[in-house]
């Protein structure tokens, strides 16, 4: 048996104390010769038994109450000889240990990190004797420890950081952390180095990991020689308006898998609730094979405004054994909205000749009744030029969707910020008219086009077309995201153009078509750039080339449009943050952050003039207030991908001169025990003579 | 040279008190030689008594002439006869006399008490006798009652060196003073009256009690002086640690306890000891004066003597 804390045993030394107690406190009576002793009482027997060592039995016990709790915190363990086997020969060496998610996976009572830590202890203790260890651990925030001689103080960091509850279950992989550890180690003349990479062996762990970096061979040790158990995870949980159901109702689904070794061949339920403002609102239950997944929806309708914090989470009789996907969190909220900004190429005296007349109309008469609320602001195109130059990014803060409405073409030196803007979830919506030059557009914006515009054309006009002088519109694509909700052509069949831009087809490009003309002509197409939408009109949004703004389907298709191009899921309320993933919050001034334990942060901006949350490590529901103004809300969660935990083989080992490492088992369980049982006599003994001398 | 011999152990102010005091008792008594004191038969004294006629034989010295030219006839002038008295001092030289310091330790208190008494009586022509009891000297010594003119000086030097210890043996005292001190005599016995016998035994207080009252069916007087430290009086002791009570006789084992639980009982017990002592001399015609030893010695002496006077029962 040996102890892991000897420092401990010192207070052993306590012992002593009791007795030199009682030998200190045994006050010698003073003398007094008298002559009148017939007339006192026979001696007190409580100071006669004050000068004696009285209730031998009850100091024994105390004596081995305080034995048994310094024995406790020296921690006694047994040894015995380990799984592992470290390099033989002297050498330097980094502790690599694995902090992700995935090591939060319960076995035999513990963590695997609490595992990669007793191996870690193992390593140490079996390193040859003037070997240099260091600590990295895949947490940013975790412990590193430059490499040192005194194995100890590994051990010390290791448990400091595991009472200290540290592990922040991020989804930091071993082999991104691989660099850093390496850093601990550089060359020094022939030593050896190694590192020791402890961790599991699922997606993100040993398996990722290359045999050696830069020239240090990487040694795989699993946390745990077990197989993970079965366990069922939470995986994505999105969720989307069901305006078809309900103005106010939303569309909740996730993803639940039954993963790892099943215990079992025979079908699982699962009960997963939808908890919504903290009450469970809605469970269902699904029926898992072993390794398949099912998903799961809820349609509820909200009736509350704003942002509603909600949670959907598994309900088991037994705890999970990966307990950080068991719950996963959303905000969400009946109604959208949506901040439009419209460029207007072509205004106008008289309203109805405005470029943007119609639309502005459809926009307004949808916002007495409809869920999506659109805030909307118009500037002419050398205004968001200049804007864009002065501001740079800054000038589309906070805008969801750009309309660029018969706008020739942005300037090309802010076209790059316009296209920053897009890939950082702005939607754009180009429509066209006879201020639009196609070929600036190709020049400057060309990466962000569903298909590179060709000149404007007046329909019929073509060979063989100088029959009909208007092109009808062909029936909307229903299956597109911007005619969810549409159950027939949406009153758009009867429109007709006299004019489009065509556009250039480009196999290789991705794009989708949502309407078109029945020439087989797009009338608007939509593509993705970045995290962003984009929309072109090929057709004008006023009357100039076509009527589509008379026709009944106008209003929804401008609102569905807008709603596609503003949902691209990069506005905080639909983001969904890893767990210690930096966050860039808009804007420059500082905002307060209320976490999900309640805690505040204020955030202010760096030195680049960034907003930058870095506190995330706690998975749910988060609040971020700038001044007076609304809260915007996003949401932290563990990354899905830790959720899998099928096993995969670590890379091989090299060849090498081994030797054996112990493990440890404690003992100090067995002490408390005892403690307590002593503890319970003591209390006992206490009692009895206290009854006893009442008695008396 | 007797009388200062027995003087240093007499303070200034006791003997200043004594140049105006004089030891008398409140009854006649018998003496066996002429002195000072009223005796109870007619004799040649200074007080005059009666007349009475003149019979022959009657000395003519003591006819009365200027009562035969009043009367015409011869009468005789009968005057009180003035006896001595004999001054008994019985010290108790116990080891529990040894209790106190200074002055005020109840050996010394005692002795200065009864050299105050011897040097009164001295004084005044009285007869002075003494015993000590207890102490190293075999007890032999210590028994025989002298007469204090022969041996004053030695009663001082005695009360000077004796170092209190053992046990004073009252019975055997008593009954030698019962039989040697002439009928009438003032026993003044000075003791603390604790524990006669040194053993605790209530037998060892009925045995002196009866050799007291022996003492008083041959017509002496008899004082009691228990003699006490305030410590036996008060018990001050009060603090948490324990005392260990070791007896001054060491005669029994001593006895431990914290003074503060103990005082209670003891000063109960003390006082049913001393109500007991107050009762049986009254009942048995003892004098019983109870002093401690802080109080002022001439004080002391002055209230021994009014004590004295007061004293009118002696013969009956």
């Amino acid at each position: 048996m040996n102890f892991l804390a000897p420092a401990f045993l010192l207070g052993l030394g306590a012992l002593a104390l009791p007795v030199l107690a009682h030998v200190l406190g045994r006050q010698p009576p003073r003398d007094v010769p008298f002559a009148a002793v017939r007339f006192l009482p026979e001696a007190e027997p409580v100071v006669r038994q004050r000068r004696t060592l009285r209730d031998r039995g009850l100091l024994l016990v105390r004596l081995l109450l305080l034995a048994a709790a310094v024995l406790v915190f020296s921690r006694p363990a047994v040894r015995h000889e380990g799984p592992l086997r470290v390099v033989a020969q002297v050498h330097d060496c980094v502790l690599l240990v694995d902090a992700s998610g995935s090591m939060a996976m319960q076995i035999d009572g513990a963590s695997h990190l609490e595992h990669a830590v007793e191996r870690a202890t193992a390593i140490l203790e079996a390193l040859p004797t003037g070997s240099k260890v260091g600590l990295w651990t895949t947490d940013p925030g975790g412990p590193r420890l430059e490499p040192t001689a005194d194995p100890s103080r590994v051990r010390e960091a290791l448990e400091r950081w595991l009472d200290d509850g540290a592990p922040r279950w991020g989804a930091w992989r071993l082999a991104e952390a691989l660099p850093g550890a390496a850093t601990m180690l550089p060359r020094a003349g022939d030593r050896p180095r190694f590192i020791y990479a402890i961790g599991d062996r699922f997606t993100g762990g040993l398996a990722e990991l290359p045999s050696a970096w830069e020239g240090i061979p990487v040694l795989p040790i699993p946390a745990s020689d077990e197989d993970a158990p079965e366990h069922v995870a939470l995986l994505a949980v999105t969720w989307e308006p069901a305006a078809e159901i309900d103005p106010r109702a939303v569309r909740v689904q996730a993803t639940v898998r039954r993963a790892g070794p099943a215990k079992s061949e025979a079908p699982r339920e699962v009960a997963v609730a939808l908890h919504i403002a903290g009450e469970e609102v809605t469970r269902t239950t699904v029926t898992l094979a072993p390794d398949s997944e099912r998903r799961v929806e809820f349609t509820p309708t909200l009736t509350e405004d704003g942002q509603v914090a909600a949670k959907i989470s598994l309900v088991h009789d037994d705890p999970d054994p990966l307990p950080i996907d068991e719950a996963r969190h959303l905000w969400l909220s009946a109604e959208r909205d949506l901040e439009v900004l419209v460029v207007n190429g072509d205004p106008s005296e008289l309203r109805a000749h405005d470029e943007v007349y119609f639309f502005n109309t459809a926009i307004a008469a949808s916002q007495a009744t409809g869920s999506l609320r659109i805030a909307m602001r118009s500037m002419a195109p050398d205004q968001l030029d200049q804007d864009l130059r002065r501001r740079g990014a800054q000038a589309l803060h906070g805008v969801d969707v750009l309309v660029l409405a018969n706008v020739q073409a942005p300037a090309p030196d802010v076209a790059e910020t316009l296209l920053a803007a897009v890939r950082g979830g702005m939607g754009l919506w180009i429509t066209a008219g006879d201020r639009l030059d196609p070929q600036a557009y190709n020049a400057t914006l060309l990466p962000l086009l569903p298909l590179p515009m060709r000149d404007a054309m007046a329909v019929g006009t073509a060979p063989g077309r100088t029959e009909a002088r208007v092109e009808h519109l062909a029936p909307p694509v229903l299956s597109h995201p911007i005619f969810a909700g549409f159950r027939d052509v949406a009153g758009l069949e009867t429109s007709r153009a006299k004019k489009i831009v065509l556009l250039e087809p480009e196999a290789t490009r991705p794009h989708e078509v949502a309407l078109s003309f029945t020439s087989g002509a797009p009338a608007l197409i939509t593509s993705t750039y970045g995290s962003g939408r984009v929309a072109l009109l090929t057709t004008t949004i006023d009357r100039d080339w076509a009527d589509l703004p008379l026709r009944p389907g106008f209003v929804p298709l401008v609102l569905g449009t807008l709603s596609f191009l503003g949902d691209s899921g990069a506005d905080l309320a639909h983001r969904r943050v890893r767990v210690g993933e930096p966050l860039v919050l808009g804007g420059d001034t500082p905002v307060l952050v209320t976490m999900p334990n309640g805690r505040e942060i204020s955030v202010r901006p760096d030195k680049d003039g960034a907003l930058v949350l870095k506190e995330t490590y706690l998975p749910g529901h988060y609040r971020v207030r700038r001044n007076d103004a609304d809260a915007t809300v996003f949401v932290v969660e563990v990354d899905p991908a830790e959720s899998t935990t099928t096993a995969a083989d670590p890379p091989a080992s090299p060849e090498l001169e081994e030797a054996s490492s112990f493990v440890s088992k404690p003992q100090w369980r067995a002490l408390l025990l005892g403690l307590v049982v002593l503890l319970a006599i003591e209390s006992l003994w206490r009692w009895r003579r206290a009854v006893s001398g009442t008695k008396r | 040279m007797s009388a200062e011999a027995l003087g240093s152990l007499v303070p200034e102010e006791v003997r200043a008190l004594i140049r105006t005091q004089s030891l008398k008792l409140g009854r006649p008594i018998h003496g066996r030689g002429f002195g000072r004191h009223a005796a109870a038969r007619i004799g040649p004294g200074r007080e005059f008594r009666d007349h009475r006629p003149y019979v022959p034989g009657d000395d003519p010295r003591r006819l009365d002439w200027k009562a035969f030219a009043r009367r015409d006839r011869l009468v005789l002038r009968q005057t009180e006869s003035e006896d001595e008295l004999t001054l008994a001092l019985l010290l108790d030289g116990g080891g529990g006399m040894a209790y106190g310091a200074g002055a005020e330790r109840k050996f010394t208190f005692a002795a200065a008490v009864a050299a105050s008494l011897a040097y009164l009586a001295h004084g005044q022509g009285d007869a002075v006798v003494y015993a000590l009891g207890g102490g190293p000297l075999p007890p032999n010594t210590t028994l025989r009652l002298r007469r204090a003119s022969e041996s004053l000086a030695t009663l001082g030097e005695a009360l000077r060196s004796h170092r209190p210890a053992g046990v004073a043996p009252w019975p055997a005292l008593l009954e030698a003073a019962t039989h040697a001190l002439p009928p009438g005599s003032l026993v003044v016995v000075l003791s603390d009256l604790l524990d006669p016998g040194g053993r605790g035994l209530p037998e060892d207080d009925e045995r002196m009690l009866a050799g007291l009252q022996h003492l008083r069916a041959r017509r002496h007087d008899v004082l009691l002086v228990q003699v006490l430290h305030r410590d036996e009086v008060d018990f001050p002791w009060s603090e948490d640690r324990p005392l260990r009570f070791v007896d001054l006789w060491d005669r029994r084992p001593p006895r431990e306890g914290a003074a503060l639980a103990m005082r209670a009982a003891y000063l109960d017990a003390l006082q049913t000891h001393l109500r007991a002592w107050d009762e049986e001399a009254t009942r048995r015609g003892l004098m019983l004066e109870r002093l401690t030893t802080r109080a002022p010695l001439a004080e002391t002496i002055a209230r021994l003597i009014r004590r004295l006077g007061e004293h009118r029962t002696s013969l009956r």
